[in-house]
């Protein structure tokens, strides 16, 4: 016998065990991977980038080209979109990414709105590859300039950092190198330096292109792209920053262009700018699980996980999620508590409208219903109805008593009478029905007894499913499910003293003394 | 105030070393392991333990009638005209719900045993209640047994307020295991449940003569209502007892069951009914716990023997 139960408990804590690991690994890859948080209401920022483009039309055809971000190592593009009236919107895939927008001949200031809604990329951090580019040829200048790029190459060499972090320093040194302001244009202008720079670099044969791009700045408006450097070396495209040579991406940057090509071209049109205003706004994690797995590449993963179905089916799977806790709760209440309830799962159902309802409303509402209710059971015992008929007339009752609370409530704002349509009608009708019969066969201490018992159990079970945080670990987790069912198998297995025990045998440890 | 909350209570540690069993341990180490759920009709259904019961030669109130349909019971004159009382109960309550005894009857007067007169309406009303299902566990339909009146000896007089006093035998593999008698009250309103405040008293199960009394927990040695002294309580034919509640391992296959026996004047110890489940109450009476009493069993007594040498075993046991 003490063999058998010890190779059942056995395989079921080995069961827990894997389950719990299933469900930790579970855990870490949703959090980790899809970006899941373990706190309710979690959000993730999204950034919403608008760029400004205006133009004075010419009354030619007017095409205009603007570089458009892509998914990158920061961040991911969750929807972008186009206001522009009147103009043939195309995306040109390739890098850059454009945006291209055409239209017949117009006249006068012309506005384009391009936005563009990303979010925080935490997912795929260096997941996404460039090809090697090749070596730069070796630029073509003149004797003296020549002379004067090797001056400042060596000079160079004496600063700290890779080469181009080496050659930034160089150009940004204060006061400015002599050499280098005569090998900069007349004009200073951070496209100049960043070309020279790119010059200086292509003689030490190292490739580089130019990117332009936005901070991200809560609510910034009329902002100007800024302007870095990437450059290949050991393998990869290095981004630096063009004002003081410092290696790697500013974590609020979003690039829209990356090459030599200008960020916007118009033609048909002319005094073209282009200004981007940037606004942070939040959205659920859930909402973006989807989006994040897809850019994950593990799409056929998500997609048959919950977090893909439409977000009225995931709210009733959302509610499902959290009766599993409720169950277990009932199963150590009664078996190992030892709390005697009216109904095995009755309290949970009455916690589930006490969710609905708010707990004190609730309460109240309930404890009026079975007043009524079990007022007119008492009339309807009188009448000696057979069992079914005299039932089936207490659920008829409970609906009407429900009718008139409601409307009651609403016409004199009562919000503990409104409650009353969240109780299952059946269940409140066989809590009715047994509570009558224990109160006729055992008397009224001991059915208010089990009624008290029963609301314990329920008002309990409606703290732990009522917690935001319980519920939403439930949900975005909800591997722990397999884990709260094997707890409850185990606990089937429990043949300790229930709580209430020690109570109850107590005479048989303390008049043997 | 805490600390006397506290006091209230014991450690499992002081339990387990006293051999009280849990309800849990009932459940998963005894009735799952004993109790095959297929043999339970056999007791839960009294008809069929009451056949049963005659065919292993136990003694039991004798059937008068079975009443299974609705169009059946207006023949309930017709099924009694040769006894002048009867006993009408469900087949499957439990408990002692919805048992009618009727002492005396005439045509539309029928007084039960604590003085009350139905009518034949109301009588009948009575049996369709039985036959809805209104005693049944979760009101399934159910059959209304009609039997012979047991007459109580006269030794019990005074031991019960109302009810019937009975005795309850925990049969473990066969071997009568622990005993004990529940007497109602007044505050257990005539029913026997020890948590409602029914006395129970302990039997010597080599004896039959009275342990403890136990009401509300605390001990106590006379009746609270009849004031009769309880522990000067002896059940007379305790072998006839313990050879009924024996036998009922054979006639069910039940590993662990308890038999309800009274004592009819004329006729000796009768089966009452029997139960797949009992309760682990009869452990306060006692003052003794069940699973030490049942190691006992498992480790030293022989395995193998029919009922009545079951009953030489026990009874040449001391405790």
């Amino acid at each position: 016998m003490l063999k058998k139960l010890l190779s059942v408990r056995t395989i079921l804590t080995i069961l827990l065990f894997f389950a719990v690991i299933f469900a930790a690994w579970s855990a870490y890859y949703k959090v980790t991977v899809w970006g899941f948080s373990l706190k309710p209401k979690q959000v993730s920022n999204i950034w919403t980038i608008e760029a400004h483009i205006a133009f004075e039309a010419t009354g030619e055809p007017i095409k205009v080209q603007l570089s458009v971000p892509t998914d990158n190592r920061e961040f991911k593009i969750f929807s972008e979109d186009v206001v522009s009236e009147g103009y043939k919107v195309k995306y040109l895939q390739g890098t850059p990414k454009k945006l291209q927008l055409t239209s017949g001949a117009k006249e006068g200031l012309q506005n384009i709105y391009y936005r563009v809604l990303m979010f925080d990329n935490i997912d795929t951090k260096g997941r996404i590859r460039s090809q090697a580019p090749q070596t730069p040829e070796i630029p073509v200048l003149d004797d003296q300039r020549m002379a004067v790029a090797k001056e400042i190459l060596e000079a160079a060499g004496k600063q700290t950092g890779d080469w181009p972090e080496k050659v930034i320093k160089t150009f940004r040194q204060t006061p400015p190198d002599p050499t280098v302001v005569s090998f900069l244009p007349m004009k200073k202008t951070p496209k100049t330096v960043a070309e020279a720079v790119r010059t200086i670099l292509a003689l030490k044969g190292v490739p580089t292109r130019l990117a332009y791009g936005i901070r991200l700045k809560e609510n910034k408006t009329a902002l100007s792209p800024d302007l870095m450097l990437e450059a290949y070396t050991s393998g990869k495209w290095k981004i630096y920053n063009l004002k003081n040579g410092k290696q790697g991406l500013p974590s609020d940057f979003v690039i829209f262009q990356r090459g030599g090509d200008s960020l916007l071209d118009v033609e048909g049109g002319e005094d073209s700018s282009v200004k981007f205003s940037v606004l942070k706004s939040v959205s659920s994690s859930y909402k973006l699980a989807g989006k994040r797995a897809e850019l994950a590449d593990q799409k056929s993963w998500f997609d048959y996980s919950i977090y893909s179905l439409p977000l009225s089916e995931q709210n009733t799977l959302k509610w499902l999620s959290i009766f599993p806790l409720a169950i277990l709760m009932v199963v150590v209440l009664r078996n190992v508590v030892g709390l005697s309830t009216m109904g095995t799962f009755t309290p949970m159902l009455i916690s589930i409208s006490l969710v609905q309802t708010g707990l004190w409303a609730g309460l109240a509402c309930f404890a009026l219903m079975l007043t009524i209710g079990m007022l007119i059971r008492a009339w309807l015992s009188r009448l000696n109805l057979l069992l079914v008929p005299r039932i089936s007339a207490v659920v008829i009752f409970v609906i009407l008593i429900m009718q008139i609370l409601t409307v009651v409530g609403y016409q004199l704002d009562l919000k503990v009478a409104l409650s009353a349509v969240f109780f299952p009608i059946i269940i409140m009708a066989w809590i009715i029905e047994r509570a009558s019969i224990i109160w006729e066969e055992d008397g009224a201490s001991a059915a208010i007894k089990q009624i008290i018992y029963s609301l314990i159990v329920a008002v309990l079970t409606y703290f732990v499913i009522n917690n935001e945080s319980i519920r939403h670990i439930l949900y975005a987790f909800n591997e722990i499910n397999l884990v709260i069912l094997l707890l409850v198998m185990l606990l089937g297995t429990y043949t300790g003293y229930r709580l209430t025990e020690l109570r109850r045998f107590v005479p048989l440890v303390k008049e043997k003394k | 105030m805490f600390g006397k909350w506290f006091s209230s209570f014991v450690s499992p540690r002081e339990l387990r070393a006293a051999g009280v069993m849990g309800m849990n341990a009932r459940n998963f180490k005894v009735i799952s392991k004993l109790n095959n759920r297929k043999l339970y009709p056999l007791v839960d259904d009294k008809v069929q333990t009451k056949i049963l019961a005659n065919q292993h030669g136990i003694n039991t109130p004798g059937l008068i009638g079975v009443i299974e349909h609705q169009h059946q019971v207006k023949d309930i004159l017709n099924i009694v005209k040769d006894y002048k009382e009867f006993v009408i109960k469900p087949a499957h309550g439990s408990g002692g719900r919805g048992v009618l005894v009727v002492k005396s009857y005439s045509e539309n007067c029928f007084t039960t045993a604590s003085g009350k007169t139905l009518t034949y309406k109301e009588l009948y009303q009575y049996i369709s209640n039985i036959l809805s299902g209104l005693y049944s566990l979760g009101g399934q339909y159910d059959v209304a047994v009609i039997e012979e009146l047991v007459h109580f000896s006269n030794i019990f007089q005074n031991y019960s307020f109302q009810g019937i006093p009975d005795v309850r035998v925990i049969v473990y593999k066969g071997y009568p295991a622990m005993s004990m008698m529940r007497l109602a009250t007044k505050a257990s309103g005539g029913r026997a449940n020890l948590h409602q405040g029914a006395v129970g008293v302990g039997l010597d199960i080599h004896t039959g003569h009275t342990l403890h009394a136990v009401m509300n927990n605390l001990p106590i040695e006379k009746h609270p209502d009849t004031g009769v002294n309880l522990l000067s309580l002896k059940v007379p034919l305790w072998r006839e007892h313990l050879e009924i509640a024996s036998k009922a391992y054979e006639m069910t296959g039940l590993g662990y069951l308890g038999a309800d026996i009274v004592l009819d004047k004329e006729r000796g110890p009768m089966m009452l009914e029997l139960n797949a489940r009992p309760g682990l109450a009869i452990q306060i009476a006692n003052l003794v716990g069940l699973s030490r009493r049942l190691k006992e069993i498992d480790k030293h007594y022989p395995k193998g023997l029919g009922p009545i040498e079951r009953v030489d075993y026990v009874l040449g046991q001391l405790d």
